[in-house]
């Protein structure tokens, strides 16, 4: 390397450290911000921001998280139960003993301690400032949790601002009180709900640095994966653990903004930019870029492991900067607010995603799965262009700004509408891998590195879902029945496709992937549902269906990172994916297993476990479509149940076949025979995952509560009132009339049962012994050669659904001695690709052809070239003259 | 408070103690119609004393999984009893869980079988395990449709609801009948009976259910057969408390529960006998011509669920 090259790389990486540690600094005054009103005066230099003064404020309280913040002068902050009113207004009093006095909800809050209690959820406003209530965080809940907030004494607006002050006052030290008053009420976010209300206007909401800081941090570590050229180990881990640093914030940023609702704008002013870079954090936003962020950071951790297998085999730089802009990329795409940033930020996601998937480029399988999944996204990526440019045609404004085409559907012609309807489907649909536009993910998934196929299947493909979501529920509305019957078909049809094939597969992740398929189906099936029962206006059902669509975004990305990850695993340990060379891989790889087993049972829908929660909510959705007017609606819904329960089933079969033959019986293969535990760091990655498995099947309520704050926003329904949240054995954490299911309790009750019976057993018979024996195999000495096979598992099935597969088998024999002595048995059995076949194929060769014809265009000499330019600018000119 | 504590325990006694008793009252009608003397009534409680005294052999192969199975197979089972309305109509913990955790909790069971089938190595095991996996999931929609017909009928998927309110149905719901000729043909494929399965054959290329408990011994399999008689009993419990729930108590009082009891012991008998008399009459198929018959019973669930829709 030149001697300019590295000296380059070594400013450029200096410079990126001192960028990191500066905001890292911000980073912690952004983290406080989240914590309790103790630890934010405690953190907030207290000399001259926070002033706890008993003297000035004799009501103050003195238990812990209150505390009086004021500024000299006449400016003072909205704040919790003590100072504002001490200092603005002395003739309120305050209840002497308030702790133990039962708040119920909000007016009564008001009543008692005669506050201002939120400016945007009316009240009087008594503050120059607006700000994100911090008890809405650190108690999750903004309407049910009123009495912990009174009695923890946690503060709301004071302690947001007091740490925007600390923040503001970082790079300015200088400046006044009063200066400082007067730049915090300017910079504040306007909102209409305050206008007028509040000197300001506006709230104060600093966790859009969170975003900014979060933005850098992702290109910080892109950086610096490139900048370390020797010591590319280094650098891998730095710009892995800087990714994970990063989504850390994301998450902190995603779960303020769904806990107290607050919408962040954030808006990059770029002089005379043609396009306008404009971000929001609505909830629907904030939900995915959780999943996103959550499951990144699982994927940091786990690629400090993983990518050992590269590091010094070969050029891991690219790796470690495609993967950092990768998840940016995702993030950007759920915050996009305007048309044209979201193509490009869409398309980047697209393009670094397919640098992934061919990062073992050697290899000609991979390139041609990048190549089939760079042109299909690419086909999506116009369609979406066309539709967007339809609706910016009704908008009435050529900003392409999100806002301008929410509610558009209802300026726009149906028959405009229904295009742009399709136009949305099949453009997500591709990143999606709906049936039949999935032919890039199971090609495109496993050819990507593990850590990275645990991102694309378990939350690439979620932005489709969120592009879904966007245009149906906000875009287009108001949506016609039926687009909800298309979008359910879709569903079902993906869901037992999906697994059918995955059935026949025999590579780990290419099963993994079409799994992938099933589940997106899963979702849409909960999506569809939504839009059936919103476009006839049964909003609570509405919400309910788009709650079990949501808690299945979630569980997949959990699971199915786990899965993938697992599969890494293997293939770390044993270097193929091949399910037929595994065996026996339990007792090599210990943990390895039990993590596996977890993330079948998941997503076989195997109670008490994430799959069945989110499952059983989609069951339930479907049961109340009698609710339904249309007599054929309801019997199409039914029967997607019905697909639904065959789905169920066959994954089961999918995953007994996964787990049983890789991990089960004798190892059939050298590899196998030699496997060992993995990395602990790709180990604890995904105990925590399995652990979120187990978690997020006990605790559906939380999780619900969390969608439901989605939903508040998205569609307007608040049925959290109807999901009571109890403690287990009490009554039940998931309720509505037509039933009821506490998994807590059945796990309780299950361990309860499980002793008692193991009790029992052993009372009976307290010296039960275990004799250890070869398994019998009729005299012969095991091998593992007798142990059932992948494919051998599967026959059933794929004779009972021989009219889809339509398999073809060929067996070759040869003989040692002619016709009785066998030397050697051949198979080879396949199925037919009949999407590949029967759909792509004739497009292709159509597309093929058609360029063929064309092809006397391409000249190849420059000026003939110059020559269509020339004539494409004369019809251009024309055209615009003929227009105006 | 009391009777809410004493039910759940009754619930299990009762399918606990009874399962094995179906198992011998089948077993020992079906030789006699065969002319035969056949085993005593109560041959399945001796086999279970038996087997709970033997030591466990276990192969060198198997791993833990093997040896967790037999405990999830049956506490999965005894979780379905405390759900399931035996005697009364009322179910204290019917919090806990719907039908729909019923058919996903026989599918936990299974789904361990079924791996420790192929925990072994043996051929035979991954025989069984692969055909009870494509049998069950073939299966599942038809059990599926036939359940939502019931709980669309009733408005709940809750099986004390569903029990209360059919207690109380006056009109004859074609839909009803349709759903409970296809739950009968789901039972008896998911408890491995003639014609989908024998029970009694361990001939290695016809054994399903068998196949994949072919390597436990002793105290597992003790578990396991235990199990697998509760299952039949559960689900013909399923069976008669929502299709023929007449009789059945709605409380807890004592005389409410002994009436109830001795009606639920002639309806089970008179489906044990059922079975009986469709096993002597008729000949196993073959695996491939299982799907058929299930698919008979997918289309009698949807015609149910067509005729609820278009007859209400």
């Amino acid at each position: 390397m030149p001697i300019w090259q590295k000296f380059i790389l070594k400013v450029l990486s200096v410079f990126f450290i001192l960028l990191i540690c500066g905001n890292l600094h911000i980073a912690g005054w952004c983290g406080q911000t989240n914590m309790s009103t103790s630890d934010m005066s405690w953190y907030a230099e207290p000399d001259y921001v926070v002033h706890i003064d008993p003297a000035t404020a004799p009501d103050t309280k003195t238990t812990a998280g209150n505390q009086s913040v004021r500024f000299p002068g006449e400016g003072h902050t909205q704040g919790t139960n003590s100072q504002p009113a001490a200092v603005g207004n002395p003739n309120i009093t305050f209840p002497g003993f308030y702790a133990s006095r039962t708040i119920h909800d909000a007016a009564q809050f008001n009543d008692l301690w005669e506050l201002n209690n939120m400016g945007q959820k009316g009240g009087t406003v008594d503050a120059d400032i607006d700000a994100p209530e911090a008890w809405d965080i650190t108690t999750g809940s903004s309407d049910n949790d009123m009495e912990n907030a009174a009695n923890s004494g946690a503060s709301m607006d004071t302690t947001h601002v007091s740490g925007a002050a600390a923040l503001d006052w970082d790079p300015f030290p200088d400046y006044t009180p009063d200066e400082m008053m007067s730049l915090l009420t300017r910079s504040v976010d306007p909102m209409n709900t305050l206008s007028g209300k509040m000197p300001s206007g506006g709230s104060q909401n600093v966790y859009k640095y969170l975003f900014v800081l979060t933005m850098i941090l992702y290109a910080a570590g892109a950086m610096f994966a490139l900048c370390f050229f020797k010591w590319q180990i280094a650098g891998n881990y730095i710009s892995f653990i800087c990714s994970a640093i990063a989504s850390c914030c994301s998450i902190a940023l995603s779960v303020a903004v769904l806990f107290n609702g607050a919408v962040i704008r954030l808006d990059f002013l770029i002089y005379h930019a043609i396009i306008k870079y404009n971000f929001l954090l609505d909830p629907l936003a904030s939900f995915f870029m959780l999943a996103i962020s959550g499951i990144g950071f699982i994927a940091s951790v786990y690629s400090l492991g993983y990518t050992r297998l590269y590091v010094n085999k070969r050029d891991t730089r690219f790796l470690g900067f495609t993967y950092n802009l990768f998840l940016l990329s995702m993030l950007l795409v759920v915050t996009a607010n305007n048309a044209l940033v979201f193509m490009i930020v869409w398309e980047t996601m697209t393009l670094v995603s397919f640098f992934l998937v061919i990062f073992e480029h050697e290899n000609e399988a991979n390139r041609k799965a990048g190549f089939v999944y760079i042109v299909m996204a690419h086909v999506g990526s116009g369609l979406l262009a066309v539709a967007f440019f339809i609706m910016s045609a009704y908008a009435g404004t050529f900003t392409f700004s999100f806002d301008d085409f929410r509610h558009i559907g209802a300026q726009m012609p149906g028959i405009y509408k229904n295009i742009v309807f399709f136009l949305v489907i099949a453009g997500f649909g591709i990143k999606a891998g709906i049936f039949p536009l999935h032919l890039w993910l199971p090609l495109a998934h496993p050819a990507a590195p593990s850590n990275v196929s645990m991102v694309m299947s378990g939350v690439m493909i979620k932005t489709a879902i969120y592009g879904f979501i966007r245009f149906y529920f906000e875009f287009l509305t108001p949506c016609p029945p039926w687009w909800g019957i298309v979008i359910l078909i879709i569903g079902a049809t993906s869901t037992i496709l999906g697994v059918l094939y995955a059935l026949m597969q025999h590579d780990m992740k290419t099963l993994l992937a079409y799994h992938s398929i099933e589940n997106i189906g899963i979702i849409l099936i909960g999506i569809g549902l939504s839009m059936i029962f919103k476009s006839y206006n049964l909003m609570a059902l509405s919400s309910l269906a788009m709650i079990a669509g949501l808690y299945h975004v979630i569980n997949h990305a959990v699971f199915k990172c786990l899965l993938f990850g697992c599969a890494g695993n293997i293939y770390y340990s044993t270097h193929t994916n091949n399910i037929e060379e595994f065996g026996g891989l339990i007792k090599r790889l210990q943990i390895t297993a039990p993590l596996f087993l977890v993330g079948a049972l998941s997503i076989s829908t195997i109670p008490p476990l994430n799959g069945f929660m989110s499952e059983w909510l989609i069951f339930q959705s479907i049961l109340n479509s009698f609710n339904l007017p249309s007599v054929f609606f309801k019997i199409i819904t039914v029967i997607c149940g019905a697909t639904l329960a065959l789905a169920g089933g066959l994954a089961a079969a999918c995953f007994i076949k996964a787990f049983g033959i890789s991990f089960l019986a004798l190892p059939r293969s050298e590899h196998a025979k030699k496997a060992k535990e993995v990395p602990i760091v790709m180990l604890v990655s995904m105990g925590f995952l399995a652990a979120l498995c187990v978690f997020m099947g006990l605790f559906p309520a939380k999780i619900m509560t969390t969608i439901n704050q989605v939903n508040t926003h998205l569609l307007g329904t608040n049925i959290i009132h109807t999901i009571t949240l109890y403690d287990w054995l009490q009554t039940r954490s998931v309720h509505t009339n037509f039933t009821e299911l506490s998994p807590k309790s059945a796990s309780v009750f299950g361990l309860i049962l499980f002793a008692v019976t193991f009790g029992v057993l052993t009372l009976l018979r307290p010296g039960f012994t275990k004799k250890i024996y070869e398994t019998w195999t009729c005299g012969i000495s095991p091998e593992p050669r007798f142990g059932y096979t992948a494919t051998a598992f599967t026959k059933p099935f794929k004779v009972i659904f021989s009219n889809l597969y339509r398999p073809r088998r060929e067996s070759r024999i040869t003989y040692a001695v002619p016709k009785y002595f066998v030397k050697s048995i051949t198979y080879i059995g396949e199925i037919t690709p009949i999407f590949e076949k029967y759909f792509y194929n004739p497009i292709s060769s159509y597309v093929l052809n058609i360029s063929n014809k064309v092809r006397w265009v391409h000249t190849g000499s420059i000026h003939v070239y110059l020559v269509y330019i020339f004539v494409t600018l004369i019809i251009a000119i024309m055209f615009y003259i003929y227009q105006e | 408070m009391v009777s809410s504590i004493l039910l759940p325990i009754l619930q299990i006694v009762v399918i606990v103690g009874l399962s094995p008793l179906v198992k011998g009252f089948i077993n020992k009608m079906e030789a006699r119609i065969q002319c035969r003397r056949g085993p005593s009534l109560f041959q399945p409680y001796y086999n279970l004393v038996k087997l709970l005294q033997k030591d466990v052999v276990v192969s060198e192969t198997a791993s833990w999984i093997f040896r967790a199975t037999p405990y999830v197979t049956f506490v999965s089972i005894l979780l379905i009893a405390l759900l399931v309305p035996v005697l009364s109509s009322q179910v204290p913990l019917n919090f806990i869980g719907d039908i729909i955790l019923i058919i996903y909790l026989f599918a936990l069971g299974r789904f361990f079988l079924a791996l420790s089938s192929l925990d072994t190595g043996s051929a035979f095991g991954g025989m069984g395990g692969s055909r009870e996996m494509a049998i069950s999931s073939m299966a599942e929609p038809a059990m599926m449709l036939s359940i939502f017909t019931v709980s669309l009928t009733v408005g709940s998927t809750n099986l004390s609801n569903i029990t209360g309110t059919l207690l109380n149905y006056k009109s004859l719901n074609p839909s009803l009948l349709l759903a409970f000729a296809a739950f009968v043909i789901v039972i008896i494929a998911e408890t491995g009976r003639i014609p989908v399965d024998n029970p009694f054959t361990h001939l290695e290329l016809t054994m399903i259910h068998e196949g994949m408990i072919l390597e436990f011994s002793g105290r597992y399999l003790a578990l396991i057969e235990w199990a697998s008689s509760m299952k039949l009993l559960l689900l013909l419990t399923i069976l008669v408390n929502t299709f023929f729930p007449w009789g059945i108590t709605t409380g807890f009082s004592f005389p409410g529960l002994i009436i109830s009891f001795a009606l639920y012991l002639v309806k089970i008998g008179f489906f044990a006998l059922a079975i009986v008399i469709l096993e002597s009459s008729l000949a196993k198929v073959r695996l491939f011509r299982i799907p058929n018959l299930l698919g008979t019973s997918f289309i009698l669930s949807l015609l149910a669920i067509i005729s609820f829709y278009v007859v209400s």
